[in-house]
């Protein structure tokens, strides 16, 4: 006999287990399938929280480096200028860490008692007509009498010609539980995840290479983010190779060689202690019959349309695991939690409207911060809209020099036409709190002239914003 | 007058289905429309009698003008004197907009679409004691944003006409372009391309005379009309005849044709070539692209559209990822889209996109036709009538299904050899179909 339920939910993490919350709300009685050990998926368990986790504790390092300028003492490092002599703890900080990611997979499983959901531990495997087998030593059936949603997520992906041994060449996975601090370290990619361990490791004392394929570092973001980043990381002593390939790596007794195709076409050997691969994530489809139910997959992604639906009736897909066709799907914890909410509405009978992907924001926690949200300058010329662009540096505000974060800036990009707010870039302090500000104006299709119209509290890193689209209409007051 | 598709601005009732005083059910159709894209049957939003209507078979109206008044014929019978105002209380606007475009929570959502004028008629009677209490009915219809409303002083537009379609009916910029009539940006790119419509020679004026009969062009006929000339002033076309001998496929067909009919599918001469077609689309990518401007658009997707003849006009639904079906899918939508095409059931967006068209007039005994390429395609595939005709095979004359097929192609991008390729590409696997492959 099979285990009936409304809505079966495959994957817990922060798509599928969203849904499957907002399914229970809705009054659908709601399995979850996870074959983890813990709730949350990547995001708690290998992503979001654990690495900006450890960007806390390289924060907090950062801090007490600088103890001798902020006037504070600490017993042998008080004399002398300069940074003061201290170190950080891997086992403390990995204590730390798990602490705060126990503690929020502890509350996922908290909040599905409390919405009635069951956690059926175990690989699922789709079986057609709402079916859904359950390994896990013994094989449960279950059947999903409305919709089972498929949110599986996805994993760090490799590039071909390079084997991850996960001991030496190893991906996020693995770094964000490192015991020790490595001497040097490589990092393949400059996507968020490669930035971000760039500057954790960094600031632990690691002497770090960032190796990015494209022509710029975080080649998502607008160019001006990137150029900034650049500088940033040159001045922290980031070494970053951009236009430049990784074409070997071979660990050799406890290390591994690297070897790098530079944009002037002259190769380089790194000797790290690490290569961390952060190219990108691909799908997690295994075990899951996708094809056999008759799932349309392209490039091993499950297809969707916009309110995602499969191909297949009664079973939709939400987070890293599906794509629309091109353009790419944002790998994102929120966007997944959007679609999972979305989704479980749409099941339950809600209307619904399709996500506006431009307006999704992107946090990524490197230091300085970036937030962004809405089109680069690059794509809303793309896009033929005639653009009107106004920048202002966070160092000149009263708050950032308090702060000692002086470097980046906010930059607006706007339709000359309507006045209209197509997106906003910032890289700088609490860049990533601030995106939510822009996020909101995009969503209500804000002008510029409402962000000058709105009086940003004084002092506070957000007067930027407010400066930058005064800059926009060339009337900035304080540069 | 509903919103039948994003960038749909008006709409023309061909028959009103019902007449004043007829009683109709919920659901049940009440008029029939023609807009630029597809043609429907609008189903009564409520149940009642017609007690009004105001636009006439023939006429053109913007999307949200009210076209009609149901009364809600119980109410008005049963609790007449709870109404202050008979008019008012009587009557609901027809139709409303679609439930969801509106949330719930919002009982004066049929004053949302009503035009200003017949506001205070537009009211069920749910809604009286509020429109009582003041303007939360104007307040609703002037729920926009910053952008939109920057947009309607530009353009002096009303922005209590304009259906909302955003949370809780606000009137949101795709809202407000809509209704406009442009997408600000590709208006302007047209306006640009405007003077080369001066180079139209104008039309040679003449008189009807006394028996002659004069009959105004339907909206679907002015469509065609337009964009055939549009099309031959746009693309250089010029067409590549083909034969093709359809022995092969005739005998799959016979052998095959049973085990076909046992699951419900046809299997038809169609299926196989558009299966060639697109096998060759993928061979010859500029098959499958459009021009803009200066530049060469490769759609990635390939989505064919089929030529369906209507009594009335001519309409191409699209079968969208086509090279995503096989024969027996392909044999299933080409069924689907021409049956509800007929039906006047099509959706706007199934009418949409298309990169390869494929017409038929063999069906009709044409030998070969000379299609007009549909824009911003490049090219078209016209069948000829499949017939059996005497050809040389091996020096001997046999007896075999042939038929002719046409290319008609935009020599701007595919020059002749190209086509002859696709062709070729399209000959060669009907002549050679792999009978292990159906």
């Amino acid at each position: 006999m099979p285990q009936d339920y409304d809505v079966i939910v495959i994957g817990a993490g922060t798509g599928g287990y969203v849904a499957a919350i907002r399914a229970a709300q809705l009054g659908l009685k709601t399995a979850v399938v996870e074959k983890q050990k813990a709730l949350g998926g990547t995001c708690l368990l290998w992503g979001c929280i654990p690495t900006k986790a450890l960007l806390e504790h390289a924060h907090a390092l950062k801090v007490v480096q600088h103890a001798n300028e902020w006037g504070v003492t600490i017993a042998d490092a008080s004399t002398g200028s300069g940074p003061a002599r201290v170190g950080i703890d891997m086992n403390q900080v990995q204590t730390r860490k798990d602490r705060v990611v126990t503690g929020l997979t502890k509350g996922v499983e908290f909040l599905f008692k409390k919405n009635k959901i069951d956690w059926i531990k175990g690989t699922a495997r789709l079986t057609g007509n709402g079916g859904v087998d359950v390994f896990e030593g013994e094989k449960q059936t279950l059947r999903a009498r409305k919709e089972i949603i498929v949110a599986t997520g996805s994993t760090p992906r490799g590039v071909p010609g390079i084997e991850i041994d996960r001991a030496r060449i190893i991906t996020s996975d693995e770094a964000i539980s490192l015991r020790d601090v490595p001497k040097t370290l490589v990092i393949m990619g400059s996507g968020a995840v490669g930035v971000e361990f760039a500057s954790i490791f960094n600031r632990f004392g690691s002497d770090v290479t960032i190796v990015e394929l494209l022509p710029r570092l975080v080649p998502v973001e607008d160019e001006a983010v990137s150029g900034e980043l650049e500088k940033a990381f040159r001045k922290q002593g980031i070494t970053s190779h951009t236009g430049a390939k990784v074409t070997g790596a071979k660990v050799n007794g406890g290390r591994v060689d690297v070897d790098v195709r530079l944009a002037d076409g002259t190769t380089k050997n790194i000797r790290a202690d690490y290569l961390l691969v952060a190219t990108g994530r691909g799908p997690v489809t295994t075990g899951l019959n996708a094809e056999g139910v008759g799932l349309q997959i392209e490039e091993g992604y499950i297809k969707v349309d916009t309110l995602f639906r499969t191909n297949v009736p009664g079973i939709s897909a939400v987070g890293d695991v599906i794509t629309f066709g091109a353009p790419g799907h944002p790998q994102l914890a929120h966007v997944s939690s959007a679609e999972g909410i979305l989704t479980a509405e749409r099941i339950a009978g809600q209307e619904t409207r399709p996500i506006n992907y431009d307006h999704v924001p992107g946090c990524t926690y490197c230091d300085p911060e970036i937030g962004s949200v809405g089109l680069t300058e690059a794509e809303a010329k793309a896009r033929g809209f005639d653009v009107r662009v106004g920048t202002f540096p966070f160092g000149v505000l009263g708050r950032a020099k308090m702060a000692q974060e002086t470097d980046g800036f906010v930059k607006i990009v706007a339709d000359r036409k309507y006045d209209e707010l197509l997106g906003v870039h910032m890289i700088g302090p609490r860049s990533t709190e601030l995106v939510a500000e822009a996020t909101v104006a995009l969503r209500l299709e804000s002008t510029v002239e409402e962000l000058i119209r709105t009086i940003h509290a004084h002092p506070t890193f957000a007067e930027a914003i407010g400066e930058a689209a005064h800059a926009l209409h060339g009337t900035a007051i304080h540069s | 007058m509903p919103q039948m598709g994003e960038s749909i601005a008006e709409g023309t009732i061909v028959r009103w289905i019902k007449k004043v005083g007829d009683k109709v059910d919920r659901d049940e159709p009440l008029f029939e429309i023609s807009t630029d894209k597809v043609d429907a049957e609008i189903p009564s939003p409520a149940a009642g009698v017609v007690s009004e209507i105001r636009v006439k078979e023939g006429e053109t109206v913007p999307v949200n003008s009210v076209v009609a008044v149901i009364g809600l014929a119980v109410a008005a019978a049963s609790a007449p004197a709870a109404l202050a105002d008979k008019e008012a209380g009587s009557k609901a606007p027809a139709p409303p907009p679609p439930a969801h475009y509106h949330d719930r929570d919002e009982p004066t959502q049929v004053a949302v679409v009503a035009a200003p004028s017949t506001a205070s008629a537009g009211r069920t009677p749910a809604t009286v004691e509020k429109a009582h209490a003041g303007s939360t009915d104007y307040a609703i219809r002037e729920r926009s944003s910053p952008l939109v409303r920057k947009i309607a002083k530009e353009h002096s537009v009303d922005i209590g006409q304009i259906h909302g379609t955003g949370i809780a009916g606000r009137v949101t910029k795709d809202d407000i372009l809509g209704y406009i009539g442009q997408d600000g940006r590709t208006a302007e790119r047209q306006d640009s391309k405007a003077p080369a419509g001066a180079l139209v020679p104008a039309a040679i004026p003449f008189k009807p005379g006394a028996s002659d009969h004069v009959e105004k062009m339907s909206v679907m006929r002015k469509r065609i009309a337009e964009h055939m000339v549009v099309s031959r002033r746009t693309s250089a076309h010029v067409h590549s005849v083909f034969e093709v001998n359809f022995w092969r496929i005739a005998k799959i067909r016979e052998a095959k044709k049973a085990e076909f009919e046992r699951s419900g599918a046809k299997l038809t001469y169609m299926s196989f070539i558009i299966k060639a077609v697109i096998d060759a689309l993928r061979a010859v990518p500029i098959v499958n692209a459009s021009v803009d401007g200066d530049t060469i658009v490769y759609h990635k997707d390939i989505n064919v559209g089929i030529a369906v003849a209507l009594d009335w006009g001519l309409i191409v639904p699209v079968i969208k990822h086509a090279d995503e079906k096989n024969l027996v899918g392909l044999s299933r939508a080409v069924v689907d889209l021409a049956t509800r095409a007929r039906g006047k059931q099509l959706k706007p967006d199934e009418v949409a996109g298309g990169t390869f068209t494929i017409t038929n007039p063999g069906v009709f005994g044409a030998l070969f036709g000379m299609p007009i390429i549909s824009q911003p395609q490049v090219a078209i595939l016209g069948v000829g009538n499949v017939e059996k005709r005497p050809v040389v095979i091996d020096d001997a004359i046999a007896i075999r299904p042939m038929a002719y097929l046409t290319l008609g192609y935009d020599h701007r991008v595919i020059d002749g050899a190209v086509a002859d390729e696709f062709m070729s590409i399209v000959k060669t696997s009907l002549e050679n179909w792999d009978p292990n492959a159906v």
